[in-house]
């Protein structure tokens, strides 16, 4: 029934025209002018609108359609609105043909309608190759990604410049024979080892303060990341040491090296080429791992990333995500065979 | 105590080093004169490596003395018990004393010439220039210093073991211990390093080595002595040794078995 309105729309059930001539009389009492004209076209959109909400997508279309030009009886909205509720609909269906055509119907009439125009972009975005799609998303995404990737990069570097040398003074206290050193260096590689990364990472930005300490959290996360990782990589030294032949100690010895002197000069120059496959390894989940800091308040890619997502629901950002992250990771395991073939070439004949 | 040309270079009295119950080494005394050439052989376990490494502190005593030209040296008395003494002193004496291993333990990520500048480089600190001076006429001396450029791994055993000793004399030392020097090598390499020991004997070299080759101790020893649990058995001249001593049931039955 076309000239039914929102207001009594429950009585479709039947018996409707005594009410509908209470309404329309009433109006006819209320304004001098009866708002018949207007009362129609309006009609249309809310009969189209509750036609849509119930998913009947067809009588939906016919009924917006009916909605009729501004030209005809003067302008209230109603024909854009109409419109652009059918442009909506044809978009989620994924008819892009007439979704356009709904909305330079609007333009026609409206030259400056700016949701009509915005529309139109967004139906040529979606209409064009994935590939296209993900070119146009690549240029608007990646500055910000770029952004978070320094600031990853950042703690990366520094954390593996810090890390092996701390790593390497935590192994050499727990393999000298000084007891009080070789406990501290055992608690600490117990600690950090022993609990996850995150927590530490809570407990050196949050709960550090109620002891007096308050990092930035740029300090707090190099600190985070380079103990933990100091802890890991102390023991893939000792391993590398204590893997080294005696006989080497004692050849060195046997010269009249101190122990220091055997250390700098025999012995750990030999675990060089022995080191470098797990500590590449730690180093690429490093990389991954520095993504934990954004829950320290740092905008490092994965946080960057997540905003972006948050924001803009678009996977492609996602995926440049795992992208930039993959030829981080690719770049360190390129650096790291390269650098065991340099550091190992005595071995070949 | 004033030293002189009498005065032996190392002189150990009283030497016992245990390995938990084992006793390894039982109440050792021995002297060594300058210019020497003691040849040490025994069945396998009988504490001749052992011995041989407690000269130079590799392997810590647990009673005795050494003397290195006549001063009591390595170890202090700390509340009762024989501890090495201060490390700077213990490499100062370990650099008078030469040491070639079974194994060689060549430093493999050096070149052959860097084997041989180490010491005079790092432990004399010698400028890079002497060392390489003095290591160059090492690798002469014991013949491979065309090889002066390539890594270890490249080389032979026998080859090895060259470069091992040219390693410990480039030191300088007063003394050299030869652990086993030909264990590892295969029967033809044997030679080669016998002949540059022998070469080092000729230039007046102290040296102790322990071996199984019965020849080469006959022909460069100036004393033999045959170990066995911890103890000197038997020691003389190499003609005394091998005719006398041939009547002792164990030392016969251990000739019996190598030769």
């Amino acid at each position: 029934m076309p000239i039914l309105s929102a207001t009594n729309s429950k009585t479709s059930r039947g018996g409707y025209t005594p009410l509908l001539v209470v309404f329309l009389l009433s109006c006819f009492l209320l304004t001098s002018t009866p708002p018949v004209r207007a009362q129609n076209t309006e009609n249309f959109l809310v009969q189209g609108k509750n036609a849509l909400s119930t998913g009947d997508i067809e009588t939906a279309a016919t009924l917006l359609r009916k909605v009729p030009h501004p030209g005809i009886h003067g302008d209230d909205g109603s024909f854009a609105q109409s419109r652009m509720l059918l442009a909506r609909m044809f978009f989620s269906v994924k008819d892009f043909a007439q979704a356009t055509a709904v909305c330079q119907e609007i333009l026609q009439f409206y030259p400056d309608n700016q949701e009509a125009k915005n529309f139109l972009t967004s139906i040529s975005r979606e209409s064009s190759p994935v590939y296209i799609q993900f070119f146009q998303d690549t240029i608007k995404f990646l500055p910000a990604l770029a952004k978070g990737t320094v600031m990853t990069l950042f703690l990366v570097l520094l954390t593996i410049i810090i890390s092996p040398v701390l790593g390497l003074l935590i192994a050499l206290g727990r393999i000298g024979s000084f007891r009080p050193v070789q406990s501290l260096c055992w608690f600490v590689i117990w600690i950090f080892r022993g609990t996850p990364l995150l927590l530490q990472l809570f407990f050196i930005y949050y709960a550090l303060p109620t002891f007096g300490i308050t990092l930035q959290p740029i300090t707090a996360a190099i600190m985070g990341l380079s103990l933990n990782y100091s802890a890991y990589l102390a023991e893939i030294i000792r391993g590398g040491i204590q893997s080294i032949d005696y006989g080497q100690t004692e050849a060195a010895k046997a010269l009249g090296m101190t122990y220091t002197q055997s250390m700098r000069r025999i012995i750990i120059p030999q675990t060089y080429k022995r080191l470098m496959p797990p500590i590449g390894n730690e180093f690429i989940a490093l990389i991954k791992d520095t993504a934990l800091v954004s829950t320290i308040a740092m905008v490092e890619l994965m946080r960057s990333a997540d905003l972006l997502f948050n924001t803009y629901f678009n996977i492609t950002v996602l995926i440049l995500a795992a992208l930039i992250y993959l030829a981080m990771t690719s770049v360190f395991t390129l650096t790291f065979e390269k650098i065991e073939t340099i550091v190992g070439a005595y071995e070949n004949r | 105590m004033k030293t002189d040309k009498t005065t032996p270079l190392i002189q150990l009295s009283g030497i016992i080093k245990r390995f938990g119950k084992l006793t390894a080494i039982d109440n050792v005394s021995l002297d060594i004169k300058r210019g020497e050439k003691l040849v040490i052989i025994g069945p396998s376990g009988s504490g001749k490596s052992t011995l041989l490494r407690a000269i130079n502190f590799l392997e810590k005593i647990d009673k005795g003395e050494i003397r290195f030209e006549g001063t009591r040296v390595g170890y202090v008395i700390k509340k009762g018990r024989m501890t090495l003494d201060k490390p700077s002193r213990i490499c100062a004496l370990r650099s008078e004393i030469g040491m070639v291993f079974q194994h060689f333990y060549l430093f493999p990520h050096m070149t052959v010439l860097g084997n041989v500048m180490e010491g005079p480089l790092t432990v004399q600190k010698k400028t890079p220039e002497e060392a390489r001076d003095i290591a160059l006429a090492m690798l002469d001396k014991v013949g491979i210093v065309d090889k002066k450029d390539v890594f270890p791994a490249t080389l032979s055993g026998g080859q090895k073991q060259r470069v091992a000793i040219a390693r410990a004399i480039a030191m300088r030392p007063k003394l050299m211990l030869f652990d086993e020097p030909t264990s590892a090598l295969d029967p033809e390499l044997v030679g080669e390093v016998f002949e540059t020991i022998r070469s080092l004997a000729k230039e007046g070299m102290t040296m102790v080595v322990v071996t199984h080759q019965m020849g080469f101790a006959r022909e460069i020893a100036d004393r033999v002595i045959f170990m066995e649990q911890g103890t000197f058995i038997a020691q003389g001249t190499p003609q005394e040794f091998f005719s006398k001593h041939m009547n002792n049931e164990r030392i016969k039955n251990f000739l019996d078995k190598i030769l």
